[in-house]
Formats: structure tokens, sequence, C-alpha cells
């Protein structure tokens, strides 16, 4: 199957190029990219061809495309590949308003295109072995949940409202909303958020902490900070602990690592064995669309993330907890 | 006889035998007298140290006596420590200082009236640790604060004397008991706070699983999540960190400690856990010792009547938060 790749605005597109390319079944066939130079630099990292058009990438055999652009531009992106009838990987978040998000679920049904969220999280070993260890029932039944998603302040875009859609509430909420959905079955019901700009001379925040109510009687909190200096050992990470009323999981989803110290670097550093998770990731994506299966994670689960976020500006704006069905 | 200030302890339990242990070393003080409702409790302190059995209202009715310390459940605090006041006593109370603002306020009130000191044991202020990171934060080698984490607990609801933990209206559970230290270590740091809104297991199906977590939201700007937790996962054990605009310092007792033991015993502990550790003094030692010098016309650090009751004020405010699902405002 041939892929391509709209836009290297997100960080994450390397890693996305790199598992195309080492797919089997998979011809990574071209790089779009509206910053003109990007893109041929990208192009040629990856010894793919460089479309100097969308359009022209588009009209070309490929069957999915997948899209690292800003947030922002999630929504016109998609809703041009599904018109060209391609499948769509896009980078989370889905998109930064209910009504793109919407837009796109739509766009991709009715060109009967498949829609996936790149939330790769759901597909690292840690992850799989925790849900297996919460289906099993060892820990009875879940009474709350600690969540973490802490990382670096990212810069560029990331911390610019209107291409983001705000800082690190937008960008660090959705990764472990959707890990509890798919790994518990429980649905987000009210948002409290406190956030601010603390750290860094940023137009948009810096630091996030939510405090949630789900089905099921469970609550749940989630640091969405940007807080890891420069020294910190590595970029950031994902934890969960979830209390049930016969035992206690502790994750750290990043966890498989050991400690490197090299007088080179000016800091100790954690070297990670975890597995490649956006490679299987992009591998599941592929294979659904190769077999016409259904994608794991779908657009209306990139849009119960979003709305978590965006019911945690609300709730800063008003200093009180939101319904997640007022901002519907 | 040891010369100092004469104490006479009121509870026995595993706090007031903590602190039976630290007046042993404490040069200037001798705990002379011990109450408990338990007999075998009592004198258990007594061959140990000393001091006679006596009941509550003997001690406080002596006038040989110059310290009352207070280590029975916490709705109990009030009226021991009115009493101790009253009877010109100087008092030490362990934390929280009551179940309520109305009590602590009668307490205040109690101790300025008598010209008595009043301290709440708020001991967090005196463990290594914790200074050591106090100092840390305020010598700016992590800049402004900008978001803390912090975990108290891990082991099973405590059993103590008449279940009283257990019992919400005695001890306001997890949040007031025990998470309050890290809510007064938290406003020791960072100053007041300004809005509170928590969540926790109490009112849903608790069934002796309590386990919250708190946001502060101070009005220095620097956002505080506090864990508490009376579900085992391994035992007691206390986490934190803290970001800042200039570097980040985290702490896990469970990977730092310079010594680790495990004993496996069939009956399980009774008593709530009380912290130990390879210190050059325990803690509790130090914080009563604090007091004593004070008393005794030397210096020390003490953590008074009115920084227990805005320690006190910030968990009610988060039992209000749990209770109306609402933020609650300080
Ligand atoms: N600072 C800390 O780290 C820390 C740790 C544990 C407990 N505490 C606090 O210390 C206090 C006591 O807690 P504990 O765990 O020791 O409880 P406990 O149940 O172990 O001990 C309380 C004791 O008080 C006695 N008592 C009750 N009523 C009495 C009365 N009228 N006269 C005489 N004795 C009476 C009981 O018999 C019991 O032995 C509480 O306020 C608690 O919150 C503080």
């Amino acid at each position: 199957m041939k892929v391509g790749m709209i836009s290297f605005a997100h960080v994450h597109a390397g890693a996305y190029a790199s598992a195309l390319n080492g797919i089997p079944h998979v011809e990574f066939a071209g790089i779009y990219d509206e910053d003109e130079a990007r893109g041929a630099e990208a192009a040629e990292k990856y010894g793919v061809a460089h479309f100097k058009s969308l359009d022209e990438m588009l009209a070309s055999d490929i069957e999915a495309v997948v899209i690292c652009s800003t947030n922002a531009d999630h929504c016109h992106y998609t809703v041009k590949a599904a018109e060209a009838k391609k499948h769509v990987l896009v980078e989370k978040p889905i998109a930064t308003t209910i009504e793109d998000a919407k837009q796109m679920i739509e766009a991709c049904k009715k060109h009967n295109v498949k829609l996936q969220i790149a939330f790769p999280v759901r597909y690292m070993p840690a992850m799989v072995e925790a849900k297996r260890i919460v289906q099993s029932g060892q820990l009875g039944r879940i009474l709350a949940i600690k969540g973490t998603n802490n990382g670096s302040m990212p810069g560029g875009w990331f911390v610019e409202k209107d291409k983001s859609g705000g800082g690190a509430v937008m960008d660090h909420t959705v990764h472990v909303v959707d890990i509890i959905r798919w790994m518990l079955g429980l649905e987000f019901e009210e948002i409290y958020a406190e956030y601010d700009r603390l750290i860094y001379d940023i137009p948009s925040e810096d630091c996030g902490m939510l405090t949630m109510e789900l089905t099921g009687n469970v609550f749940a909190t989630l640091d969405t900070s940007w807080n890891r200096p420069k020294s910190y050992p590595t970029w950031g990470g994902v934890t969960l602990t979830l209390i049930g009323t016969s035992g206690v999981l502790e994750m750290d989803a990043f966890g498989q690592y050991y400690n490197v110290y090299r007088d080179e670097a000016t800091k100790a550093e954690w070297a990670n064995f975890g597995g490649n998770m956006d490679y299987i990731l992009v591998k599941d994506f592929v294979d659904a669309c190769i077999n016409d299966k259904p994608v794991k994670i779908t657009g209306e689960d990139g849009l119960r993330a979003l709305e978590v976020a965006l019911a945690a500006y609300e709730s800063g704006r008003i200093h009180q907890p939101v319904k997640i069905e007022d901002i519907r | 006889m040891k010369p100092g200030l004469k104490v006479g302890l009121i509870g026995g339990g595993a706090m007031g035998s903590t602190h039976a242990e630290a007046y042993r070393v404490i040069e200037n003080a001798e705990l002379v007298a011990i109450a408990d409702l338990i007999p075998e409790r009592a004198q258990a302190i007594a061959s140990k140290t000393g001091a006679t059995i006596r009941s509550a209202n003997e001690i406080i009715g002596d006038p040989s006596i110059d310290v009352i310390d207070v280590c029975v459940p916490t709705f109990l605090h009030r009226d021991f420590v009115v009493k101790a006041a009253e009877a010109g006593k100087h008092v030490f109370c362990e934390k929280p200082m009551a179940r309520s603002l109305k009590e602590a306020e009668e307490m205040k009130a109690a101790c300025d009236k008598a010209g008595v000191k009043l301290a709440i044991g708020h001991v967090v202020r005196f463990f290594p640790e914790y200074i050591s990171a106090y100092h840390k934060v305020k010598n700016d080698q992590i800049g402004d604060v900008a978001v803390v984490r912090t975990t108290r607990g891990g082991f099973a609801l405590p059993t103590a004397w008449n279940d009283w933990y257990a019992n919400y209206e005695w001890s306001g559970g997890l949040v007031l008991d025990m998470i309050i230290h890290d809510f007064d270590y938290l406003r020791w740091l960072l100053g007041p706070v300004e809005r509170v809104f928590a969540k926790s297991t109490l009112g849903r199906d608790y069934n002796r699983l309590e386990y919250a977590l708190v946001t502060l939201k101070f009005k220095s700007g620097a956002i505080a999540h506090v864990e508490g937790s009376w579900v085992n996962s391994g035992g007691f054990h206390t986490r934190f960190e803290m970001a800042g605009t200039k570097g980040l310092i985290d702490y896990d007792s469970r990977q730092t400690s310079p010594i680790k033991l495990t004993v496996n015993r069939r009956d399980g502990t009774p008593g709530v856990p009380v912290p130990t550790g390879a210190w050059e003094e325990s803690p509790y030692t130090t914080e009563l010792r604090n007091f004593i010098n004070v008393l005794d016309g030397k210096e020390g650090i003490v953590v008074d009547g009115n920084e227990g009751y805005e320690s006190l004020r910030i968990a009610l405010a988060a039992l209000e938060s749990i209770e109306t699902g609402k933020a609650v405002l300080l």
C-alpha cells in the first residue's frame, strides 16, 4: 500500500516517517508540506518524493495519508484527503474545535475512508499489559484514577492558540483521557481545571491540573504540565495509578529504562527499551486499511478526548466544574 | 528527677507512645504523668519512662505540671486543650488542631486568655527531607514554584482506639487526619491558598478504602496536587515533586531509604503506622524539643495555634469541596 505524509509541522512526523519506511508491505510514496523547504528536507531525509502541491499528491495513487500538521490544520487536510478517497491517520488532538472534529468524522464517513487518531500510548507494551491486568479482575472495581502526562515545553506553534488550540492542557490531556476510556471503558462527565502560565514566557498556559468525574462513580486527576526542565533525564512521561476495591496498579508508560551517565552529556539520561509504539501504531493503521477492518482508534475517540480538554478550558475560566454535555 | 519542665501526657496510643519516647531524650523535660483509658497502654509507658499513671483530670489539675501533651483522638482535642489552658498549662496538641474551626477558635482563645503557649503537631516541618527541600526552594535553586505534587499514605485505614479513624465525625477521615500534613507544609512553603477542589471515595462507596486527590491553587500562582491514600499500596510512603521556573526536585521515600527491611507477620499491625527512619533524631523528638526549648526561654521553632488553624481551614475546605462537588474559595 502506498502512503503519503502531509506536513512535518508536528515533532512526531519523523517517528511516523521512519515507521512507514520500516513496514514491509508499505511504500512510503512522498511528502507534501505547506512549508516547502521543510517538505524538501524531509523528502530527502527519508528518500521519498517531494510533492509541491497537495492536489498533486492527493491525485496520485497513494491510498492513505498520515497528517502531522498543526492541530488547527487537521480539519482542512483531513477533509481534502477524504474527498480524494484517501484513508487518514491524523496526529492528536483530532482538532482544536468540536465543529472541526465533527466535520472530519463526517467527511471520512461520507467518502467511505478510514479515520484513525494517533494515540500511540495505547500500543505501548506496558499499557497493553496493564489492560490485561485490569481485565483479569485482580483490581476489583475501580474507584479512582491518578494520571500524569508531563513534558518539556515544546515551543514553536504549540504555544500559539490559533495553531494548537491551547497550551499544556490541549497538548497533554488527550493521551491519558484516551487511555482511560480504552483501558477501563469509562466516559468523562464533568471536568474541573486549574491551569496557568507559571514557568515560561509564552502566550499559552504551561501548567495544567484536571480533576474529572467519570461514569461508574469514578474520579480522576490528570497533570498536563510542561514542567520538565532541560536538565531532566528525559522529555517527560505518562503515568497512571488505578485504585481498585481489591488492588492498586501503578503504571509508568515509559518506565522501562536504565540510567546513562555520559561525560559528554551535561545530565543523566534514561535510555528507554520499552518498544516502538509509533511503529506499532502506524502498522496497525496500515493493516486496517489493507484488510478493510475497522480502525482501533476512531474519530469519535478523538472527539471524546478533545471534549475533555475544551471543558477544562471552560472550567479554568469560571473556576468551577463544567459538564461535558454542556460544551457539546 | 531530671531538671526542666514537667510534662503530663494525655493519650498513650500510637502518637502518645512516640511522644513518651521523645521525652526520654529531651534533657530539659520530664514526662511525669500519663493518662490513658486503656490501662495496659498507660502501664507500658509508665514502666518505660517512670511516669505515674493518673486520670486526665488529675494531671491537668496538678500544679507541679507545666506542659500538657494532648495525644487523644482528634475530636477530643478541644476539651483537653481548653481545660489545660484554663489550668494555666502550656499545651502541645497533635494535629489536626481540631475537628472544626469553631473548636480550634475556642482552643486559641483559651490559650490566649490564659497566656499559655500552644503548639500543633505539624511534624512534617521537622522531617529532614522536607526541611531540605524547603531550603532548596527558598534558596532559589528551582526558581519560582509552579507545580507541586505530593503523596502520603499507601497503607490500609488504621485501626485504633474505638476504631476512631473510621468514624468521619471523629477523625475527619484521610483529608483532615493525614494530608493536612501536606497542606501545612505547602502553606509554609508557598504561602496562603486561594482555591481548593477535591475528590474522595468518601461518600461514594467507601468501605474502609479512602483515597483522596486535592488540588490547591495558591495566591502565589502555584498549583499543588495532594494525594492521600488509606488503600494498601505497599505500606506507608511519601513523595513530593516540585517544578519551578529554573528546575525540579522530586523525592520518593520508597526509592531513597538507606535501609530496607521486610518482616513477615501473620497478624497485621494495629495502630496507625508512625514513620521510622535512619535519622540523627526522630522528627517527633525534634518537634517536641523545639517546643520545650521555647518554653524554657531558648530558641526554637513552634507551629502555633494560628498556623494550625490556617492549615485546618484548607483541610476543611477540601472536605467541603468533596461534599459539594464545587471549588471552595478560602
Ligand atoms: N503527627 C503525626 O504524624 C500523627 C500520627 C498519628 C496520629 N496523630 C494524631 O495523634 C492523635 C492520636 O492518634 P493515635 O493514632 O495515637 O490514636 P490512638 O487511638 O492510637 O491513641 C489514642 C489514645 O487515646 C486514648 N484516649 C481516648 N480518650 C481518652 C481520655 N478521655 N483520656 C485518656 N486517654 C484517652 C485511647 O485510649 C488511646 O490509647 C490524633 O489526633 C491523630 O490525628 C498524629
